[in-house]
């Protein structure tokens, strides 16, 4: 009888001690942040720290629209934080717990607003640019040392690809991002939102699109590291990661990565609250402990992405704040493009063309 | 009009069917069959009878074409088979297990065989209906084997491996899973369709009842030898051996030492008041250690010592088996051996003129018992 | 009433596990899709009348209008297929052999087919992802024995896919036709030999129809999964590898649009009603042979 008693008194303890322990679930982005930043929150509040990452925002938001994800904190991008936010799946930031909101960069504050409106919903974790990684010797063995590697063409002209899919490319597997980039391409508006506009691109994408390896939004980063590509349409931070981790591993493979001088896709990833966070309150520390200049800045130097922080700035090494191709110069600034999210039925018609484009059917 | 005695392995003018020369079958280390020199003849019915592991189920499956000798050869009608594979030999099998093709019809399964070769498709149809006819299967040609009786099971088995028209059928243990008294109406059943058929069978058992009742000769095997090959009178009346004559039926063993004392006749100190007189046309020097072996049917059992007598003992009736129409008397004898004494229960049981704990004298004549060497 | 209970259960369990999503499946296909939470209308929330008032065929219309659709049923069918007749070619003579090995060996090689299942799938079919890329270990191998000079491109392509279902199911198959080859009696291979049948004959006339049920046992546990397979045709296959798992994947996670991926789960359930239900005939025909 003792022996029950004691063996249930033991298993509720371990009960409400889980129950008491205050937690907060984050969902990020794979290969996003500097972990040891993770361990730091954990000490300083004394909140555990649950850390799941995903690699499409497709992902991300079919939890969000399906509801109760039992996230407190998400990071999606700016098209998808726009929809979600109207489809009613975030809740709205009490300013009052975030005192580090000071540190934050106006010029992406700005941008930002484009997709949340009076930053209600989000604060910027980290921006970029999509844009082209070449293994540059290889590259250069194949299309001679006057290669395009920045430009558009390199990737969109049949010629070029048919040289480069010997050497292999791989290309991002988000219809959303490429597809303004084929239309940038032959100068319509790559934030085109008619049908129209947007089937234009089907041909330029079909026509290459036989040279391309693979699409995907992750195996890239490996893959152009490894040398077994020499091309790859990436994030920006990613293909600096792949840059890294080449020159780590001194393998002979050197690694550039361009914004296309034609102009490139700008994008936000940005962290927002579900409306059924189980654990707001935590989640406005997690969002206020990013804030801080110092966390920012370690984020950003370990990946390699610019960051919407402009107090973090000063925290940042050379490496980060001095490379044009995290921090571009006010000319490229300028030529940087964003997009708009598309509705149900022109959704449909990109991820058609984007099938059609993949599978040829 | 004579009838003549089948007996071919008399007449040095036949040629034997099958022809063991030499042969010695080894599994690793152990020797399944031991330097095996047999011949068996057309039309016979030959029986390998043993205990299990004596090798006789490896002289079929040697037959069957399943396994090959170590040493020797195996002639069929003159042509050594070594080489040739199970499914070129005429020669079929009917196993234990029956091995019926779950999958197929009774006819189908009969059918088989004769598919596999050229026949006509006719001439298969007229074929398997013979076979269903004379195993008396004609109204189950289209059941599944698991819808038929153990014993119509058997006769497909049967009827299958017959429909060939083998030169040689092997049959093992084909009685072994059927209950007693279909068992035995099979036996006859199987004598008369190997009479009319005239196929030669080579039966694999390890009932002696059965190898007796069937065989037209009975090999007894042990430890990859055969022991003796005779026909089952001649087996049973006159072993050649201690073992045969204990393997085959029931038999009381006086052990002693023979003198002669007469023409082919021995006196056998085997340890009683009074040696026992035997016959025997193989002779024996004095002194020469022997074995008397005498059936328990052969032994009479009265309660006085009859008179004329060429041997009796007494002894006390230790226990009575009752078999219905025969009683086997236990008689335990001064020297403490028991003996076995059979009579037939000509009266009432309780018109018996003994009964447990009865003294009583048992007699056997001298040319009752076999005298064997040890 | 205890028998009531019994016969409760396995009632209870499918009316559970399949009646009922199926039914939330079916009523999601015959909706609209909406920017809401969740993405589609109408819902319960909108009171049973709205409800049912507001449901449609729509959706299964569309699928007819693209042929998308019907091609990537067509081309999970022929893949799944395909994979299927491979998988049973390698299987068999596996199943085969370990029936016919040692009884003292076969718990082993029993072990042996089972012990993949020990790890993830997802990393089973990872680690393929190592072996089959252009710098993976088999064509270092090959390069090295200088079978070839330039290496392959296997990953990203059917043939990887091909390699992935083989590889993931073969076990569904050989344990199945093992087990039917375990209990064949060797006698009947050679009462077939003694009746004039060549090993291959009685291969073929007694082994192959005795193993019937377990060879099709095993080809509806690989056929059925390997129709609706996503993992291994997107992690292996290329872009070009058009399945309906993929297809499924795009409806509900590019285009958010859940009505039209659950039509297209119906009707891939309604695809593989089919084999179910002759699988499940297989089955009972079996066990009423057996009795």
């Amino acid at each position: 009888m003792t022996k029950t008693m004691l063996s249930t008194v033991a298993a509720l303890a371990v009960i409400a001690s889980s129950a008491m322990a205050e937690e907060v679930r984050v969902y990020n982005w794979s290969d996003y942040i500097d972990e040891s930043l993770l361990t730091k929150f954990e000490e300083e509040t004394g909140i555990d720290l649950i850390y799941d990452v995903f690699d499409s925002n497709e992902v991300l938001e079919t939890k969000m629209l399906a509801g109760s994800s039992g996230y407190d904190v998400v990071v999606p991008s700016g098209t998808f934080l726009q929809r979600q936010i109207s489809a009613g799946a975030f809740q709205k930031l009490d300013k009052s717990k975030l005192p580090n909101l000071e540190n934050m960069w106006d010029v992406i504050n700005d941008r930002v607003g484009k997709y949340d409106p009076g930053n209600e919903y989000a604060i910027n974790y980290m921006w970029g640019t999509t844009g082209i990684g070449v293994n540059v010797d290889k590259v250069k063995e194949v299309l001679g040392e006057d290669a395009p590697v920045d430009s558009l063409a390199l990737i969109f002209d049949p010629a070029n690809m048919e040289k480069l899919s010997a050497c292999g490319v791989h290309f991002l597997d988000a219809p959303a991002e490429i597809i303004p980039a084929a239309l940038n391409y032959i100068g319509e508006n790559p934030d085109a939102q008619d049908a129209e506009t947007i089937e234009k691109a089907e041909p330029v994408l079909t026509a290459i699109a036989p040279y391309v390896q693979k699409f995907h939004s992750s195996e890239y980063i490996n893959a152009l590291a490894n040398g077994d590509i020499c091309v790859a349409v990436g994030w920006s931070g990613d293909i600096l990661q792949a840059r890294d981790r080449a020159a780590e591993a001194d393998n002979g493979v050197t690694i550039e990565y361009h914004a296309p001088k034609e102009g490139a896709l700008m994008w936000f990833d940005n962290m927002a609250i579900p409306v059924d966070a189980p654990n707001p309150d935590g989640a406005h520390k997690f969002l206020n402990f990013i804030m801080d200049a110092q966390n920012m800045a370690a984020a950003s130097n370990y990946v390699y992405y610019a960051n919407g922080n402009l107090a973090s700035q000063e925290f940042l090494v050379e490496d980060v704040i001095g490379d044009t191709a995290i921090y571009p110069d006010a000319e490229t600034l300028e030529n940087l493009y964003t997009t708009s999210p598309y509705d149900a039925k022109t959704q449909r018609v990109v991820t058609r063309l984007w099938t059609k484009v993949k599978s040829g059917t | 009009m004579a009838q003549t005695v089948f007996a071919p392995w008399d007449d040095p003018q036949q040629k034997p069917l099958i022809q063991f020369v030499g042969v010695t079958k080894r599994f690793g280390d152990f020797v399944a069959i031991d330097d095996l020199t047999q011949d068996i003849y057309e039309r016979e019915f030959f029986a390998l009878l043993g205990p299990s592991g004596c090798g006789k189920t490896t002289m079929m499956r040697m037959l069957a074409g399943f396994e090959a000798p170590t040493e020797g050869s195996i002639l069929l009608s003159g042509q050594d088979i070594a080489g040739v594979p199970p499914n070129k030999r005429a020669v079929n099998m009917m196993f234990q297990s029956y091995a019926l093709f779950p999958h197929l019809t009774v006819w189908d399964n009969i059918a088989f065989g004769l598919r596999r070769s050229d026949m006509p498709k006719d001439a298969i149809a007229a074929r398997v209906e013979e076979m269903l006819k004379l195993t008396r299967l004609s109204k189950f040609g289209r059941r599944k084997p698991h819808q038929i009786s153990g014993g119509q099971r058997q006769r497909v088995a049967l009827a299958r491996s017959l429909a060939k028209a083998p030169k040689l059928l092997l049959l093992d243990e084909p009685l072994g899973a059927l209950d007693k008294k279909l068992r035995q109406d099979t036996q006859f059943e199987l004598m008369d369709i190997q009479e009319t058929t005239g196929t030669t069978f080579v039966i694999v058992t390890h009932d002696q009842e059965e190898a007796m009742t069937v065989a037209s000769r009975v090999a007894v095997m042990d430890e990859g030898r055969i022991i003796q090959v005779a026909t089952p009178e001649k087996i049973y009346e006159a072993p050649n051996s201690v073992y045969v004559a204990d393997f085959i039926g029931d038999v009381n063993i006086l052990e002693g030492t023979a003198k002669a004392n007469g023409p082919e006749s021995y006196a056998i100190d085997w340890g009683g008041a009074e040696p026992a007189t035997a016959t025997s046309a193989r002779p024996f020097s004095d002194g020469q250690k022997a074995h008397l072996a005498i059936r328990p049917e052969k032994i009479a059992i009265s309660a006085e010592r009859p008179a004329d007598a060429a041997n009796a003992v007494q002894g006390k009736v230790l226990d009575i088996a009752y078999l219905g129409n025969l009683s086997t008397y236990h008689v335990e004898l001064p020297t403490g051996q028991v003996i076995k004494a059979q009579s037939a229960n000509t009266r009432r049981v309780s018109r018996r003129a003994y009964t447990w704990e009865d003294p009583v004298w048992l007699s056997w004549s001298a040319t009752a018992g076999v005298l064997l060497e040890s | 009433m205890r028998r009531a209970v019994l016969i409760a259960v396995p009632y209870l369990w499918l009316l559970a596990l399949f009646l009922v999503p199926f039914a939330i499946v079916f009523k999601v296909s015959l909706s609209d899709t909406a920017l809401a939470i969740p993405p589609y209308t109408p819902t319960l929330k909108d009171g049973f009348s709205a409800l049912i008032s507001g449901l449609d065929f729509e959706n299964f219309v569309f699928l007819t209008q693209d042929d998308l659709y019907w091609k990537a049923y067509v081309s999970s069918l022929q893949i799944a297929f395909v994979s299927t007749i491979v998988t049973l070619l390698v299987g068999y003579p596996m199943a085969y052999g370990m029936a016919r090995a040692p009884e003292e060996w076969r718990p082993t090689l029993m072990m042996l087919v089972i012990l993949p299942f020990w790890t993830s799938f997802l990393i089973r079919v990872y680690a393929w992802v190592g072996i089959l890329s252009t710098e993976g270990f088999l064509n270092q191998f090959l390069l090295w024995t200088g079978i070839i000079d330039t290496p392959l491109t296997i990953l990203n392509t059917n043939w990887a896919v091909y390699i992935g279902i083989v590889y993931t199911y073969l076990p569904f198959m050989i344990l199945p036709i093992y087990a039917a080859l375990e209990r064949l009696d060797e006698s009947l291979i050679e009462a077939a030999e003694d009746l004039g049948c060549s090993r291959m004959q009685a291969f073929w006339l007694v082994t192959i129809p005795l193993s019937r049920n377990g060879i099709v046992a095993g080809c509806f546990l690989v056929f059925i999964p390997a129709l609706g397979e996503f993992v291994i045709p997107s992690l292996l296959g290329g872009s070009g590898t058009l399945m309906i798992g993929k297809v499924l994947f795009e409806e509900f996670f590019a285009n958010r649009d859940w009505p039209v991926a659950s039509a297209v789960a119906v009707i891939l359930l309604l695809i593989l009603i089919i084999p179910i239900i002759l699988f499940q005939r297989n089955e009972q025909r079996q066990q009423e042979a057996e009795q």
